[in-house]
């Protein structure tokens, strides 16, 4: 196994911060893809990303780097962290129509730095070598060493149709970016963006309206915080390595309430629901024998958020970095080391594009919260076939919780199961 | 069967020269053809080729006006309207020492739009490399052909003169072309990101297009249509992107045909030539096809014999003018591009096309041309009656009594032609046919025109050579199956040479005259450009404060041309801030140039050149209407002046009311009146240097410039005298073979008369005496047809082709050159057999056959 693909969670950082890394080379391997964008179900193996290639030369010189904590400040630290190589707004999302029908959606904003931030702009030499235009000159709006990727995908459980999408664009000319004063963070039409009106909950960016469309598909989204952003890890400094600074800033909002619109090939569909936003940027690399990574966000019908993620190693070990977090209705949060948790598949399922096989279905146990769960995916095929494969998709929960029965939904993550032939650093022992 | 084919290969071995004259004469006719036809096939193959790889899979692009498109189009594009497969495009021509002669096109584009487009950017490998694309400021990727033949290598840098900016490119990557029409679409293609090559322009937040996918399905493509039509700024227009590329391959039209109807004089001249020796082969052979009726033959079987035998030498003769066609299209090619870059656009040909069409063109043409001509010689042979012996005298008796009718028919091609040439139409094809058909009329007049002259010079040649001369006279109208047409095709070549020498001359004449009274101001300055024939890009506003503080200076012209696509294709529009006394550049038609100026200096109103105004129909007072940067707008034409610079037409404002249209402060060239008793050398001197490293510009004199005009007129007529050569050339074989032939077949007359006394000496003078005749009529007849000729041309096709008006000058010389050059043909011509005749010993010759 090999695709990458960001983790959100703490220890997935490393992961996520490689998958900006690998950016550049995405980008170079999407324009040398010869098939359409947009869904790009079959797309060839060959051309999705390996990380062993991607991560080859990382070089961490001239960027920011997560050392130790730091006041998390809003609504600046909404916007982005350009010194950093990379950074996402990663919105997942359970939604229901008027008429029951079910949805789920994943909407995620990347952006990754090609080169480290620049000080002092270069002007164009002359042929006798001395610098014809001055550097205010030369700076012109096309240029950028930011690059913005955007992953789409709705989960249409009536239909049982999955459609996913994903776009590339520079960080400039206006085509994409992230602004803090008023929030705005775009990629050509898709868009997440202040709302005039009432300020939410939290901080005065929300509400904030989300907006993506494309092929057959659209989603407009009013988004209102429900509960705080929870800083994860160590005051939201979130450790993936032993080696210092390979880590990220990492907070989430793990529960949003969600009302608005999908448009279905053209139909709008009133829908309603509950959605999860995990906030990260970093700069380091994965660590040695890491291969993926199985991250559950669940929200229980109690008003408790349970987020567990196990990184898997190239054994087949979970790493000692995998970590949890339990949400109290409150908001207030505890940190659940990997001896806490237990996630045990019940299931799999195959890929449609080459049989890769994936876990479907577990069971997540945290004993001393009382909390023992069921998770079933509510579609089996919610596999992205982007530049690097993964699977992403929506999940129903059932079990109990504190001692009372609970149900739940959520949204689930698996990398590393598909793709190119080796994972990370499997090759290099 | 048998005894038919035997009887063909006998003769064709014993009369070898013949066959091959035949041969020959189809052969060169069908190079012509190809030869021409391939080098504008190739030329346009390579114009789109590099036009289709550069617009890629697009099917729309907005286009601006002069200035380009701002970027905000591009992002509202985006954002607005969610029109994903949209890329943004800066385009610019460049030039580097690394390929000397090579224009280059350095296109700006953003890498992460590019993939529903330029699917040659996607060839594989680590080609594009857009981490260091982005990272770079001035990183470019080559086409890996180019980077070789430059000796550059990744990481090399790069002297480039971008619109005439000296600026320095970093190859950042190769590209490898994914297929061969890529490679050649990309053989002259820089790519860089849209920054880099903005920042070399020096035009920030411009863009020179934007390229679009739209739906094919119509209700779709029209929403999105709608939805551009909001966004898209007054002065730029959302484009099919056939729309350029078609009105830059029409600009060729005219040209291509032009060169295409020249081609075809050489296979009419080849189809004289097989006319003439299938004609006299079966003369020849009146007596042996008798002889083979009265065995029985039939008339079907001779038909075919003949037909066969036409059949060969088509077959033989195409095959090989195939391959003379295609080493010929080689070297015409290059002519042929040389001129469409001088004129029209910026094209690199890098190989020679072979269309299979083309071939099968040629090959239908020469065999169908070669089986046309022989017609005459099949009905001829067919007419053959079974005895043995036949009489030439009575097939020359039936010839005569030909002659009135074919004047008759000649006249009225003329007539006919005429009529066709006065229809008042712009149809080159219509002036071609009325062209063609006063050629081929002036051909069938000749017989009877030779038949009123040798009775007119008899008695003069009686006079002078004494009977000899009577009998070479006689003898050009005793043969004349076999004088006529040798003369026919002698007049047609001669008076094409003369028609085409004519034109030119005037043409010249009059470019010169032009070239004289529009050059007025003292020095010119402009950016170097890809196309010699005007000026493009523009000059550094820096670089015209420091020339025009120059000391010397007593007044100063700006220029500013661009090129505009109209409903009716590509328009010159030029913004002149003109000197006083620069007025007198000007020639009208139709007004006073007072008024004209007075208009032209008020607001709304424009000068228009004279193509613009007969393609358009429009005249002084008359309304035309220009796409602006404030959307459509009504200007007044203020007069119509003579120009010679633009086939397509220029329309001129001043630069004041360009400023009001036109979002563009840009000048494109500059001309420096000097004040009285200053030194030109000086002045030019001053300026170079004071024009700096940072751009690059050509100064010239008043003279230099006139000089380099003129240079580009010769070489655009370089193919018209190559094509006179060659179609001279293909008649003169013609006439060497028929007057050869001719004078080979009284091998029994002259032996009669040698054995009657007649010296070797004096043999030489009947022969010469004759073909001196023939070619003396035909020199004469050719003068007045050329004339006409040079009148059509003048006239009709070169009007209905650039609309022009030529002053018609002839000089006296090339009027003696057509005669001699007639004369010269003929005469040498009769060497050979005279020579023969002189030595054949009388027995022998009376022998005959």
């Amino acid at each position: 196994m090999s695709p990458s693909k960001p983790p959100r969670g703490g220890t997935r950082d490393g992961w996520a911060a490689l998958l900006l890394l690998a950016i550049p080379v995405a980008a170079a391997v999407f324009l040398l893809r010869g098939d359409a964008s947009g869904s790009g179900r079959g797309g060839d193996a060959s051309a999705t990303l390996s990380l062993v290639e991607t991560l080859g030369g990382a070089d961490t010189v001239g960027y920011a780097r997560a050392t130790e904590p730091r006041p998390f400040v809003f609504p600046a630290d909404h916007g982005p962290h350009p010194d950093f190589r990379s950074e996402w707004w990663y919105f997942t999302g359970n939604l229901e129509g008027d008429d029951g029908a079910r949805y789920g959606f994943q909407f995620t904003i990347f952006r990754g730095a090609l080169g480290p931030p620049e000080r002092a702009s270069a002007g164009v030499a002359a042929v006798d070598g001395s610098e014809v235009a001055s550097t205010a000159d030369s700076s012109n709006d096309w240029d950028t060493r930011q690059v913005y990727l955007g992953h789409f995908a709705v989960t249409e459980a009536r239909t049982g149709v999955f459609r996913e999408f994903e776009r590339y664009t520079r960080g400039s000319a206006g085509l994409a970016g992230a602004e803090v004063e008023p929030f705005r963070v775009w990629l050509d039409d898709w868009e997440l963006v202040e709302m005039e009106g009432d300020p939410g909950a939290g901080d005065a960016v929300w509400p904030i309206r989300l907006t993506a469309r494309d092929t057959a598909i659209g989603l407009e989204l009013e988004l209102v915080p429900r509960k705080p952003p929870v800083l994860q890890g160590d005051r939201g400094l979130s450790q993936k390595g032993s080696e210092p600074g390979n880590a990220s800033y990492y907070y989430s909002y793990t529960r949003l309430g969600a009302e608005g619109t999908v448009i279905v090939e053209g139909e709008p569909r009133p829908v309603r629901g509950e959605a999860w936003l995990d906030r990260e940027w970093s700069t380091s690399a994965l660590s040695d024998g890491q291969v993926g990574w199985d991250w559950f966000a669940l929200q229980l019908s109690d008003g408790r958020d349970v987020m567990v993620y196990q990184l898997r190693r190239a054994d087949g070990s979970p790493d000692p970095l995998s970590k949890g977090v339990v949400v109290a209705t409150d908001g207030s949060a505890r940190t659940l080391p990997l001896d806490e948790f237990e996630v045990v598949p019940t299931g799999s399922w195959d890929s449609a594009i080459d049989g890769s096989t994936y876990p479907s279905g577990w069971t997540v146990r945290i004993p001393a919260e009382g909390i023992d769960l069921t998770v079933t995916p509510i579609l089996d095929d919610q596999e992205l076939d982007v530049s690097f494969r993964y699977w992403e998709g929506a999940v129903d929960v059932d079990g109990t919780s504190g001692g009372g029965d609970v149900t739940g939904r959520g949204y689930v993550e698996l990398t590393g199961y598909a793709g190119a032939d080796i994972g990370p650093r499997s090759g290099e022992g | 069967m048998n005894l038919v084919r035997a009887a063909s290969r006998r003769w064709a071995l014993r009369h070898p020269g013949q066959v091959v004259l035949s041969v020959l004469g189809v052969a060169l006719g069908v190079a012509v053809v190809v030869a021409i036809d391939l080098a504008i096939q190739s030329s346009r193959a390579a114009f789109e080729v590099s036009t289709e790889t550069v617009a890629g899979r697009a099917t729309h692009r907005i286009e601006g006006g002069p200035s380009g498109l701002p970027d905000s189009v591009f992002t509202r594009v985006r954002t607005e309207l969610g029109l994903r497969a949209s890329a943004p495009v800066v385009e610019a021509w460049a030039a580097s020492e690394r390929w000397e002669g090579t224009a280059l096109r350095l296109l700006g584009v953003d890498p992460f739009s590019e993939r529903p487009f330029r699917p040659y950017l996607a060839g594989g490998g680590p080609g594009l490399d857009v981490d260091v694309l982005l990272n770079d400021p001035a990183a470019v990727v080559l086409p890996e052909a180019l980077a070789l033949d430059g000796g550059l290598e990744v990481g090399d840098s790069l002297a480039l003169v971008v619109e005439g900016r000296s600026r320095v490119a970093v190859v950042a990557g190769t590209l490898t072309a994914a297929d061969e029409l890529a490679r050649r679409g990309l053989a002259d293609v820089i790519v860089a990101d849209v920054a880099t090559v903005q920042r070399f322009l020096d035009r920030p937040g411009r863009l020179t297009r934007i390229d679009l996918v739209l739906s094919e399905e119509p209700a779709a493509e029209a929403a999105v249509l709608a939805e551009l039509d909001r966004i898209v700024p007054a002065g730029a227009r959302v484009l099919t992107v056939g729309t350029r590329s078609d009105s830059l391959s029409g600009m060729l039209r005219a040209f291509d045909l032009n060169l295409t109807a020249l081609s075809l004089l050489a296979l009419v001249f080849g189809m004289f030539l097989i006319y003439n020796a299938m004609t006299f082969s079966v003369v020849q052979r009146r007596e042996l096809l008798g002889s083979l009726r009265a065995l029985g033959v039939t008339r079907g079987e001779v038909t075919r014999m003949i037909g066969m035998e036409a059949l060969a030498t088509g077959v033989v003769g195409t095959t090989l003018g195939l391959g003379f066609g295609v080493v010929l299209g080689r070297g015409l090619v290059r002519l042929v591009t040389q001129t469409i870059n001088d004129l029209y656009f910026s094209v690199t040909v890098e190989s020679l096309t072979l269309p299979p069409e083309v071939l099968a063109k040629g090959t239908l043409l020469g065999v169908g041309a070669t089986l046309l001509a022989a017609w005459p010689a099949v009905r001829e042979a067919v007419q053959a009656p079974p005895r043995m012996a036949q009489t030439r005298s009575l097939g020359e008796d039936r010839v005569r009594r030909l002659v009135p009718r074919a004047a008759v028919s000649g006249g009225g091609l003329v007539a006919g032609g005429v009529v066709l040439l006065t229809i008042p139409s712009r149809s080159l094809l219509l002036s071609f046919a009325g062209l063609f058909a006063v050629l081929l009329g002036a051909a069938l007049l000749t017989p009877l025109a030779t038949v009123v002259f040798v009775r007119a010079v008899l008695p003069l040649l009686g006079a002078t050579v004494g009977i000899l001369g009577t009998l070479a006279a006689r003898g050009v109208t005793a043969a004349l199956s076999r004088t006529a047409p040798a003369v026919a095709a002698l007049v047609v070549a001669v008076s094409v040479t003369v028609g085409l020498g004519v034109m030119i001359q005037s043409f010249r004449g009059t470019v010169v005259e032009w070239l004289d009274h529009t050059l007025q101001a003292d020095i010119y300055v402009s950016p170097p450009s890809p196309i010699s024939s005007r000026a493009e890009g523009a000059l550094d506003p820096g670089v015209v404060e420091r020339l025009s503080a120059v000391p010397g200076i007593a007044g100063r012209s700006t220029y500013r041309g661009t090129e505009l696509l109209t409903d009716d294709g590509l328009l010159r529009v030029v913004a002149l801030d003109l000197d006083p006394r620069g007025e007198a550049s000007f020639r009208f038609l139709d007004v006073e140039a007072a008024d004209a100026f007075g208009a032209f200096r008020g607001a709304g109103a424009v000068l228009v050149s004279e193509p613009y105004a007969y393609r358009n129909g429009v005249e002084a007072g008359d309304r035309i209407e220009l796409l602006t940067d404030r959307g459509p707008t009504p200007l007044e034409v203020a007069g119509v002046f003579k120009d010679y610079g633009s086939e397509r037409g220029v329309v001129m404002m001043a630069r004041t009311t360009w400023s009001q249209l036109y979002d563009d402060d840009r000048i494109t060239s500059l001309g420096f009146f000097l004040a009285d008793g200053v030194d030109t050398d000086e002045v030019e001197a001053a300026m170079r240097s004071a024009a700096g490293a940072d751009q690059a510009v050509v100064v010239r004199s008043n003279r230099a410039l006139r000089e380099a005009s003129l240079e580009v007129f010769d070489r655009t007529f370089a193919i018209t005298a190559v094509l006179r050569a060659l179609a001279f050339g293909v008649a003169f074989i013609g006439v060497l073979s028929a007057l050869m032939a001719l004078q080979l077949e009284r091998g029994r007359e002259l032996g009669v008369l040698r054995a009657n006394g007649l010296t070797p000496r004096q043999v030489w003078t009947l022969v010469t005496t004759q073909t001196g005749v023939l070619g003396l009529v035909a020199g004469l007849l050719a003068v007045p047809t050329g004339l006409a000729l040079a009148v059509i041309m003048i006239e009709v096709v070169n009007r209905r082709s650039f609309g022009w008006t030529l002053d018609m000058q002839v000089g006296g010389g090339l009027l003696l050159q057509a005669v001699g050059l007639a004369m010269a043909g003929a005469l040498l011509a009769g060497l050979y057999p005279a020579w023969r005749m002189s030595r054949t010993s009388p027995a022998l010759a009376l022998r005959e056959e």
